[in-house]
């Protein structure tokens, strides 16, 4: 329990440190990037929201750093985050919460497929060692987990949608279908999920194959993996419960830390896709310059990797009885 | 992208007790050696030679691309030709040569921004390994926040508030941010460091602490900063090209990525300009992929265990071993190994760490094995017990293992594994090690039983608890991880497990030597009792002969792996007949009797790479003559006794068939 | 004949231990007093966990002792405040590790460690002189011959080899003391026996004092001249090492001469599987830290801590009921 309770301490500070990070960034920046934006809210927006913007921003030198600061902390903690400029008069909140569940979707799911099938493969590789299997597939994945995310999301387009027609090129549905909770419409959201998906799984899970792989060859050489041979244990026991679980554990470790990069790369393939999910969204609100959003929307990508971590850990500490009594 | 495990490269090939120098090849020269090994490697080369290539298209792109892309301009979206091997882009410039052109840019950021966050993972990562206490607590506090902090998506942001930021702004941003996951891996290089004494042996003489840190702790690390560097520059490949892409970058600029936003923004896929929109995901692609590989390859030459080797099976099985026909087994014997050899392959060849060893073992007898560093004693009892594999290496090219009339060696794993620890079991080293630290004591018996039995549940549990009180644990202990149990408890219940199903033969690799010598002298009276009791033999390997002086009933001496002498302890002590075994008893200072001055014996083993054509101990030994440089002796039977040397020809007679037991 | 060169009192070694706010704190040396003479050899005896390996790091300033000081030629070294000081001491009390495999410096060749001392304490010596008195500091431990092994990196030497060239590190910066910590127990048993030799030559040579850390007493009697035997950070018995091997009075050293290996002699009596293991110490209360494996423990042993007593000319001995011993065999006699 200390040692959750360490984490989720760690964790609050990187929060604090990503809510700082966009309410100084704007501020160190040279430029008046802000201030080119506050001018297209002028006349549009109600004096308390414009205030608001003003301390997120530091566009009206009214009150001091520290003032505004903690006014700026406040507003985030009771989850005002402004208005959307790209989705005007629509609040952030609202915006950011319509494209949640498309990424929760899209990337959660295909993250959980790629680390899964990646441990799992990676595990058989190093158990396999010296095969034709593993002999072929460190350098496959070394060079497939150097692959740009958007280059190969294109790829896929060009291969699969305009050359091969068998999967929608853009979008998270069809237009012409309506929204909602019936079947046409999660057939066809599936439809237009599967290249995403493909995309970020084919690149992603290289770097889990090889981290697993290397992590299982060193802890088959363990002396406790000896000692299970010598007790005439069977082979895939031994693979699973004595080096798979103590191989796993770094990787744990590993999966949170390329979590950043994972992400990174489903914004770019998000994208190229035109999904409407938040990474989608992300990029949108750059373009348009709609700050407020993209403020909001970077928190909310911290908060998922934080998430994430946060479980990775839990299940590390569950796994391994060590970890509890380190504290 | 691929995240190295962190090996540490300077830990030895088993750190106890003598351990000989040769697979200590893991320690490299700084340069020569790590040279060589790149290049052996196959991924390092190609990841090499793929740099290379971008290298000299960076350096110099007017000779290779026909024409500089903003000279010239062609006609639009032409597809591929000869003339334009990929066509040109919707404002009529050559595509190759954009990518020739464009080379430099991507290069240029990644080497810098390696560079630049190498450097500040060196200086944060080994500082806070280093100097420790609240140094290490703020500089590790603020790693793992920028480590966890998603970066593309910061840099989105930093981006946005300055758009089209030129080429010094990306690079310092990647820099100033890529750092994080380098240092961290420093770090925990540093604080395994600081328990290696020649960091300590610095300070003890005098030298200052910026001296260490850059002297000692620097070059150690070599292959971990470089591979630090290969990170952080793939890192830049593609986050540069994915700022690019996006339009977040310069895009009057020449590179991959600006060429990826033209491409995208005029739609290039579907306008029958595929290749303006693949070709530079491509080079990115490759490039990524030659830091991606030279990674890895690092990787593989840094943990030695992530190397395999093949072992040439020529000129390792035995020439000139003592013919034996084949014989049947005797019946008193529960072992009897006839003619093992085993040989494993090093980098610089074959190794024949058991040469030719036979003896035999009666039910209820207690073997005791005895030899100093790289003599063989544990790769024999290992190979005895089908245990050979990493990171032991080793494959047995020779011989027989006779256990209960049934040659080992010839059995399949399916068939090894009826018998394993029904029949015989093993007891290793270090239970700390022999454990696995995240099942409980209980759990790791109870896998044991179900493996070769039908017990019940119950009916394992309480046999568990039966063997941990037969080594006076407390059962109770059963729901214990290893770490929670004291270090002589641990021995304990790894000799209680061994215990589970009552085998005839059980198998210990230095069981005490984890222990202060208390400890040691009551494991080993409790494990003889424990033997008297219940009945089975032991093979116990040590290299501490007073050890087995009290406990076992014959001796097997082994020397350069080859059996010295094979004879009944008493006897053995009593009359010690090979010059090596004389030396090695009288390498014990006593607390009896007159302060003698005592010689030990000077100079080493023999390097088992290429062993010497004459008897092995002859450097060493004190009645050397000139035929013991020219011939190897055979096992001559003295008096009962077995003994390979020269001196004792004549009371001898040789052993032809088998070597009898002595009875 | 006057001060001592080393003269440690009441020496003391405390760690933090525990999770992050805890105050628990291991006494890994707790008030430990004694003297190394010139060119003598002192063997402080006790197994892992006791503390020899605190103190040999408290005499050679790796750690600060919590309390407690050093006097060296005299003069306190709390009070080395300067560099220069500092440097001083580290010329003269230099320091012998246990491992060989990790005492030396793997990116650099074996002279590495050598040279480093010379350049730091004897700065005289001009750069040409340098490489003769690294290859003569070689060959003063046996390391022929010198110029060829002065080419060669760690891993191509053997352990016994690369603990002579921790010698040659520890004597090319001429120290009045050496810290030898466990010089020989990672060594084959053939090899220690070249190394303590190398130990008294140097002695009988250079005038050199040693501590001789060790678990094993029998190396002990074959080096030492006098004895300090630890037990749990305390220290338990003191004297010359022929007179407490032959009568030792404390119960601990007794069990630890009972299990001593000695393939030679016969077992001895006292081997009954005494399944104790020596305690972690961490906040003690007061009382002998012996008392739960001690055969002869009385009422006094649970709550007060026997203070090293004198019994005899050189002899010394913490223990409330050897000490009574002698006293009432004093008495006796008298």
């Amino acid at each position: 329990m200390r040692f959750v309770a360490r984490r989720l301490g760690f964790f609050l500070v990187t929060l604090w440190a990503a809510v700082t990070l966009n309410f100084l960034i704007p501020r160190l920046m040279p430029g008046n990037a802000a201030i080119a934006m506050m001018s297209r809210y002028k006349g549009r927006l109600n004096p308390n929201a414009l205030h608001a913007l003003e301390i997120a921003f530091g566009v009206n030198a009214h009150q001091s750093l520290v003032h505004a600061y903690f006014t700026y902390l406040g507003n985030i903690a009771t989850g005002h985050f402004g208005i959307s400029l790209t989705f005007f008069p629509d609040t952030v909140a609202h915006q950011v919460l319509q494209a949640l569940p498309w990424t929760l979707a899209l990337v959660g799911i295909t993250t959980i497929i790629a680390f899964v099938l990646g441990t799992v493969i990676g595990l058989v590789s190093a158990w396999r060692r010296g095969t034709a299997l593993d002999g072929a597939l460190p350098p496959l994945f070394v060079i497939t987990s150097a692959f740009p995310y958007f280059w190969l999301a294109l790829l896929a387009i060009w291969l699969f949608s305009i050359k091969l027609g068998w999967f929608p090129e853009s979008g998270g549905y069809e237009v012409t279908t309506t929204v909602g909770w019936n079947w046409t419409f999660f057939t066809d959201a599936v439809n237009h999920s599967i290249l995403p998906a493909l995309t970020i799984i084919v690149t992603a899970i290289g770097g889990w194959i090889l981290t697993m792989r290397n992590n299982t060859i060193t802890v088959l050489t363990e002396d406790y993996v000896r000692m299970a041979r010598a007790k005439g244990l069977k082979p895939w026991r031994i693979m699973w419960t004595y080096a798979g679980r103590n191989a796993i554990l770094p990787n744990l470790v590993g999966f949170a830390m390329s979590l950043g990069f994972v992400v990174g790369g489903a914004i770019l393939v998000e994208f190229v896709f035109n999904y409407p999910g938040v990474g989608w969204m992300f990029l949108q609100s750059v373009e348009n310059q709609d700050y407020a959003l993209m403020q909001a929307l970077f928190l909310l990508i911290t908060v998922t990797v934080l998430l994430a971590i946060l479980a990775a850990d839990i299940a590390t500490a569950i796994l391994d009885p060590r970890t509890r009594e380190r504290g | 992208m691929s995240l190295p495990t962190v090996a540490d490269p300077l830990e030895p090939a088993g750190a106890t007790v003598g351990s000989g120098p040769p697979e200590a090849a893991t320690r490299r020269s700084v340069g020569g050696d790590l040279f060589r090994s790149v290049l052996r490697n196959k991924k390092a080369l190609v990841g090499l030679g793929l740099l290379l290539f971008f290298v000299v298209l960076a350096a110099i792109p007017g000779q290779i691309a026909p024409d500089n892309p903003r000279a010239k301009v062609y006609p639009p979206g032409l597809g591929p030709s000869s003339h334009h091997l990929f066509g040109t882009t919707a404002y009529g410039e050559d595509v190759f040569s954009q990518l020739v052109f464009g080379t430099r840019q991507s290069l240029l950021i990644a080497l810098l921004v390696g560079g630049l966050a190498t450097v500040i993972a060196v200086v944060v990562g080994v500082s806070a390994g280093y100097l420790g206490g609240t140094t290490d607590g703020i500089l590790s506090l603020i790693t793992d926040v920028i480590l966890v902090i998603p970066i593309f998506p910061l840099i989105i942001v930093i981006a946005a508030y300055e758009r089209n930021s030129g080429f010094l702004t990306l690079v310092v941003v990647l820099g100033l941010l890529g750092w994080s996951y380098g240092a961290r891996q420093l770090r925990s290089q540093t604080l395994s460091l600081r328990t290696r004494d020649f960091l300590e042996a610095a300070r003890v003489r005098g030298e200052r602490k910026t001296y260490v840190i850059v002297h000692e702790i620097l070059p150690t690390m070599t292959s971990l900063i470089l591979a630090s560097f290969l990170g952080a520059a793939l890192y830049a490949v593609l986050f540069a090209a994915g700022l690019q892409f996006i339009g977040l970058g310069d895009p009057n600029s020449q590179s991959w990525g600006t060429m990826l936003y033209w491409a995208e923004n005029n739609e290039a896929l579907g306008a029958g300009m595929p290749y303006w929109a693949i070709m530079p995901g491509v080079c990115v692609a490759l490039l990524g992929a030659a830091f991606a590989l030279m990674n890895y390859a690092f990787d593989e030459i840094s943990s030695p265990a992530l190397r395999l080797r093949k072992l040439e099976r020529q000129g390792v099985d035995a020439d000139g071993a003592d013919i034996v026909p084949a014989r049947p087994p005797d019946g008193k014997n529960i072992l009897e190994v006839r003619n093992l050899s085993v040989a494993y392959a090093s980098e610089h060849g074959p190794v024949v760490a058991v040469d030719d060893v036979s003896f035999e073992l009666a039910k209820g007898e207690f073997l005791g094995v005895v030899g100093e560093s790289a003599c063989g004693k544990s790769t024999l009892v290992y190979a005895i017990a089908r245990l050979l594999g990493a990171p032991l290496a080793g494959e047995i090219t020779n011989g027989q293992v006779l256990f209960k009339g049934q040659d080992m060696v010839t059995l399949s794993d399916k068939q090894l594994r009826l018998i394993r620890w029904r029949d015989y079991s093993v007891v290793m080293q270090s239970a700390m090690n022999a454990l696995n630290p995240v099942l409980t004591i209980g759990a790791q018996m109870r896998d044991a039983c179900e493996a070769h039995s039908t017990m019940s549940k119950r009916q394992m549990e309480s046999r568990s608890k039966e063997v941990l009180r037969l080594v006076s644990i407390d059962p109770v202990h059963l729901l214990s991880y290893p770490h929670q149990l004291s270090g002589g408890m641990r021995q304990r219940a790894m000799i209680a497990m061994a215990l589970l199903f009552t085998p005839e033969l059980i198998v210990m690799d230095e069981p005490t030597s984890a222990l202060d010598v208390v400890g040691q002298r009551s494991l080993m009276v409790q494990i003889k009792e424990l033997q008297e009791q219940l009945g089975f033999a032991v093979v116990f390997v040590t290299h501490d002969m007073s050890l087995v002086r009290h406990f076992s009933d014959r001796v097997l001496v082994m020397y350069a792996a080859q059996v010295a002498e094979l004879g009944r302890t008493r006897q053995l002590f009593g009359k010690p007949l090979h010059p090596y075994t004389q030396g090695l008893l009288d390498a014990y200072p006593s607390i009896h009797g007159a302060k003698e001055q005592l010689l030990g014996i000077p100079g080493s083993p023999p390097d088992l790479l290429r062993p010497p054509s004459g008897c092995r101990f002859a450097p060493r030994c004190p009645h050397v003559f000139a035929r013991c440089h020219d011939e190897q002796p055979r096992l001559l039977e003295v008096d009962g006794e077995l003994v390979r040397c020269f001196l004792h020809e004549q009371a001898a007679e040789q052993v032809e068939a088998r070597k009898e037991g002595v009875a | 004949m006057s001060e001592p060169l080393l003269r440690a009192e009441g020496l003391t070694r405390h760690f933090a231990v525990g999770k992050l706010l805890s105050r628990q704190r291991l006494h890994a040396v707790d008030d430990v007093s004694f003297e190394i003479g010139r060119g003598e050899i002192v063997a402080l005896v006790g197994e892992s966990g006791s503390g020899k390996s605190t103190i040999a790091r408290l005499l050679a300033r790796v750690y600060k002792p919590t309390a407690g000081e050093i006097y060296f030629d005299g003069r306190p070294v709390s009070s080395l405040r300067t560099r220069r000081q500092r440097l001083g001491y580290s010329s003269d009390v230099a320091m012998v590790f246990q491992d060989p495999y990790s005492s030396i410096n793997p990116a650099y060749r074996v002279t590495h460690p050598i040279e480093r001392g010379i350049v730091l304490h004897r700065r005289e010596l001009a750069r040409r002189r340098r490489r003769d008195e690294v290859e003569r500091s070689l060959g003063e431990v046996g390391l022929v011959p010198a110029g060829r092994v002065a080419g060669k990196f760690p891993h191509e030497l053997s352990g016994g080899q690369r603990q002579r060239v921790g010698f040659a590190a520890a004597l090319a910066v001429k120290p009045k003391l050496i810290v030898a910590d466990e010089p020989v127990s990672m060594l084959d048993v053939s090899i220690r026996i070249g190394v303590l030799n190398l130990m008294s030559e140097v002695r009988e040579r250079e005038g050199v004092s040693f501590l001789y850390v060790t678990h094993d007493v029998a190396s002990a009697r074959y080096v030492a001249d006098r004895v300090l035997v630890l037990y749990a950070g305390h220290l338990v018995e003191e004297g010359p090492i022929e007179e407490v091997i032959r009568r030792p009075k404390h119960p601990y050293t007794q069990l630890l001469l009972s299990a001593v290996p000695d393939p030679r002699a016969e077992l001895g009596v006292s081997d009954a599987a005494d399944v104790g293991e020596p305690p972690k110490v961490i906040d003690p209360q007061p009382g002998c830290r012996f008392r739960a494996r001690c055969p002869f423990a009385i009422a006094d042993c649970e709550t007060v801590t026997p203070p090293l007593r004198p019994i005899g000319p050189e002899r010394f001995v913490a223990c409330h009921v050897a000490v009574a011993d002698a006293e009432d065999a004093a008495l006796e006699r008298v």
